[in-house]
């Protein structure tokens, strides 16, 4: 299934979203596949967990269910029944098992919308960008699963990053490594990028995910058309 | 909003703050009406965090009364927690409500629920982030109306300085008729002063501006009159006559965010009646109103399919008494346990505890078990009427480890009017027999979960004990360190609440109007989110009793007699003064009292009163 997740559903956090879902689907009468043991909660994968507070314009999620039920039918049912910000764009029956989406994910499109608290240029602006992306490595601090703080490199996962202006509006575009080889979060890029460019913006800024890539063969594609 | 990029200030904030989905709204059921199609708009507020207001069932049906009606709208604001608090102050943003984001300025009226007395803290930096003036001398004609109800509106004292209008008892219908006349008035444009005047006038309706309060030489309390003719002397609370026919929310607001009851809450009666001594909730709830099976049933189904809740909660003070307790979990559980919802009963009673109960309740998912047997021992659970026995905690905890169960949670009290370290030592023993119980039962012994809550007594109004003194806090204290060293076993787990916080909450339990001021005073000094440990400061509050020349010792720790005007005397509850008197006399003689369900009538005066009667379902 292909969903978004906007407006002030995008504050729903992962864990909750998987319990959105499964009582949409109880209030959409879809027969939802649930796991076994004391605590059954129902079978959905997310391809690529999105942090709280970013908006997801095109995500994707395997759902499973007990009965075969058309998948236009599933797609209308389930928005019907979703809280504000969540709807579902499109389902899609898989054909077998196939691989996990969480699998298949390599990269994810971003775009940022900061407000400037001070005179920018679009000249400033490229500049910035340009001297960010011609650094070797950028390293930011992370904390690893004992909870130590170490570094690491975030140039390698930034494949695409490019700006423009917009009235008093900073507009950013970048495309990052994601998935379960390594995740670059657009909240590090954007943070980093603002410390070294030293861009006057102020307080928080607008997050847009807006699709999700695989690798087939060599070729890059959306999830989706795989 | 949606794929809108607008960068307002909340917009901005909400990223940098802790759950950011408490103040997003837009959950399933949420109603946002349309602000200009509506005469009259109210914010209900909850003083607490989202998590802990969302769990509220009155929110869901005065929500749903409101919000069916055509000429109004309700939405919703909650305690903003510290880290948001933070950044609308800094950013002056004031409080909003959920649905529309409007300040609470614009609303008509602004209505608190008090659920219990250390969120009134949170009361007045509610007002004062919304920009709202404290007193309620100081709101002039344009200022919302604010109107607060609950538990604790039960004694309104403390709160008289800062609330316009209290409504006491269920609010099902009392809020109908309080919008008509507040509606009508602002039709007609009539001043604040007249509003409230009226508003009096309603069933059910206290306005403490309306009345002075004399205080003795040596500073106690005296007498409370009304300061104008028609204002009545005393104010009766309401009560919804027939559950089965009260207005009732089909399609409570489901939050996206996990709250601390995350689940269908389906009320199977109001009131209990047990009448344990110490129960405030037993005393303001009667009488006992059981729904028929068939609306639970009925309206069970319902809430199923709008919320789409994987658990049900059947709720009440004592869900294991209702009559049809078994009827209706088996055939909830017949209908939906395919649909893999589970049921779930809080508060079990150890005296009629069924095994086969709580297997019908655990074949979906099983739930924590607890008791609540309140004290140690036989001799002190005659004094607070609590009925159970040690034989009937022993069987059920035995027959419900046998069952599977590998952890139970035991309920007691510490500090009870006549307790001895006898009973704290029963406390102890009781803790014990239960473990052995487990290992005996088999359950693998990494496993085996005793828990302990030990809660100190806090004497409230309207009950027997309310003449009773809190012990003082040092000997809670000392209580609580002597089970401590005494429970230290592999297998027990010892809870306990800070002594300080109880202490708190016994002088605001039976205050008189004075502790506005330190309030007033307490909340200027921080305090806010004083049920929250990581908040509470005792020091703090103590400090604001100082600068206010005040001494919590004076009410926590007073023994009333039982001729001494009582502040919050003009509520009437409907339970009669002479029953109290003879059910604090017959807790002192170690004696108990009957159930109404069972035997005979008490006497308590509720339903003469009120002009009422208990509702049961017919037995099993």
């Amino acid at each position: 299934m292909m969903y978004e997740k906007v407006g002030p559903a995008r504050f729903i956090s992962h864990l909750d979203l998987l319990r959105t879902f499964g009582r949409a689907a109880r209030r959409a009468g879809l027969p939802l596949a649930f796991t076994q043991g004391f605590n059954p909660h129902p079978k959905i994968t997310f391809a690529a967990p999105l942090a709280v507070g970013i908006s997801g314009e095109a995500e994707f999620a395997d759902l499973e269910l007990t009965e075969k039920i058309p998948a236009p039918f599933v797609a209308r049912a389930l928005s019907d029944a979703l809280p504000e910000g969540l709807r579902v764009l499109e389902v899609r029956q898989l054909k077998g098992a196939g691989p996990a989406l969480m699998a298949m994910v390599r990269s994810a499109s971003y775009r940022v919308e900061a407000k400037t608290c001070g005179p920018v240029t679009a000249g400033e602006l490229k500049d910035a960008l340009g001297s960010f992306l011609s650094r070797q490595e950028i390293l930011v601090e992370r904390k690893n699963n004992e909870g130590k703080k170490v570094l690491y490199d975030l140039r390698p996962g930034i494949f695409v990053m490019s700006g423009r202006l917009d009235n008093d509006i900073i507009k950013i575009e970048a495309e990052l490594k994601t998935g379960s080889s390594g995740n670059v979060r657009i909240e590090e890029v954007l943070e980093a990028f603002l410390k070294s460019s030293r861009l006057p913006v102020q307080g928080g800024y607008a997050l847009f995910r807006n699709n999700l890539y695989t690798v087939a063969g060599k070729e890059k594609k959306m999830l989706w058309q795989t | 909003m949606e794929g809108k990029t607008e960068l307002d200030f909340l917009e901005q904030i909400l990223p940098l703050v802790k759950k950011p989905a408490r103040y997003a709204g837009g959950e399933w059921n949420a109603v946002r009406k349309d602000w200009e199609t509506v005469e009259y708009r109210v914010a209900f507020a909850f003083p607490d965090v989202y998590e802990v207001g969302m769990s509220h069932l009155g929110l869901q049906i005065l929500y749903d009364i409101v919000n069916r009606r055509s000429d109004t709208l309700m939405e919703r604001v909650f305690a903003p927690w510290t880290d948001m608090e933070e950044k609308m102050r800094e950013g002056g943003l004031p409080l909003f409500a959920l649905e529309s984001r409007r300040p609470l300025l614009d609303f008509d009226m602004v209505a608190f629920t008090l659920q219990y007395e250390m969120s009134f803290s949170n009361v007045l930096n509610m007002l004062d982030l919304a920009g709202i003036p404290r007193d309620s001398g100081r709101r002039t004609d344009g200022f919302p109306l604010i109107v607060a109800g609950g538990p604790c509106a039960y004694n309104p004292e403390p709160l008289a300085d800062f609330i316009d209008v209290f409504v006491i008892g269920e609010g099902e219908e009392a809020i109908g008729e309080l919008l008509d006349v507040l509606i009508k008035l602002k039709r007609q444009n009539v001043s604040r002063q007249e509003l409230l005047f009226e508003s009096a006038r309603l069933p059910g309706v206290y306005v403490p501006s309306l009345y002075r309060v004399f205080y003795h030489e040596g500073g106690r309390f005296s007498r409370i009159v009304p300061s104008l003719d028609g204002v009545p002397e005393r104010i009766t609370k309401r009560v919804v006559r027939n559950l089965d026919s009260a207005p009732f929310p089909e399609r409570p607001i489901v939050p996206s965010t996990e709250v601390v009851h995350d689940r269908i809450m389906l009320e199977v009666f109001r009131g209990c009646t047990r009448g344990c001594r110490f129960c405030q909730a037993g005393i303001l709830y009667r009488p006992v109103r059981e729904r028929k099976p068939e609306t639970v049933l009925k309206q069970a189904a319902g809430l199923v399919q709008s919320t789409g809740y994987e658990e049900i909660s059947l709720t009440s003070l004592s869900t294991s008494d209702y009559s049809q307790v078994r009827k209706v979990v088996k055939s909830l559980l017949d209908k939906h346990a395919c649909q893999g919802l589970g049921v779930s009963l809080p508060s079990l009673r150890a005296d009629n505890f069924s095994v086969e109960l709580a297997k019908e309740v655990q074949r979906v998912r099983r739930s924590s078990l607890t008791f609540a047997p309140e004290a140690g021992t036989q001799r002190l659970r005659d004094v607070i009427n609590k009925g159970v026995k040690d034989e009937d905690l022993i069987e059920a905890t035995g027959a419900a480890f046998r069952e599977g169960w590998k952890a139970v949670k035991l309920y007691f009290m510490i500090g009870l009017p006549t307790e001895t370290d006898e009973d704290l030592d029963g406390i102890v023993r009781l803790a014990r027999a239960v473990l052995t119980l487990g290992r005996k039962a088999g359950v693998p012994r990494g496993r085996l979960r005793v828990t302990i809550s030990a809660s100190s007594f806090v004497p409230k109004a309207h009950t027997a004990f309310q003449w009773e003194p809190q012990t003082p806090l040092a000997e809670l204290q000392r209580k609580q360190d002597y089970l401590s060293e005494r429970l230290k076993e592999k297998g027990i787990v010892f809870n306990y609440h800070d002594a300080g916080l109880s202490f708190l909450e016994a002088a605001f339990a039976r205050g008189d109007r004075r502790l506005g001021a330190v309030l007033a005073r307490a909340v200027d000094l921080g305090c806010r989110f004083d049920g929250w440990s990581e908040h509470f400061q005792l020091d703090r509050w103590l400090e604001a009793f100082r600068l206010t020349g005040l001494d919590p010792e004076d009410y926590a720790n007073h023994r009333y007699a039982y001729d001494e005007p009582l502040p919050w005397g003009h509520i009437d509850t409907g339970v009669s003064r002479q029953y109290l008197v003879r059910e604090h006399q017959l807790a002192m003689a170690g004696l108990v009292t009957g159930d109404c369900r069972t035997e005979s009538c008490p006497g308590c005066g509720v339903c003469t009163t009120l002009e009422v009667e208990p509702v049961f379902a017919g037995g099993d």
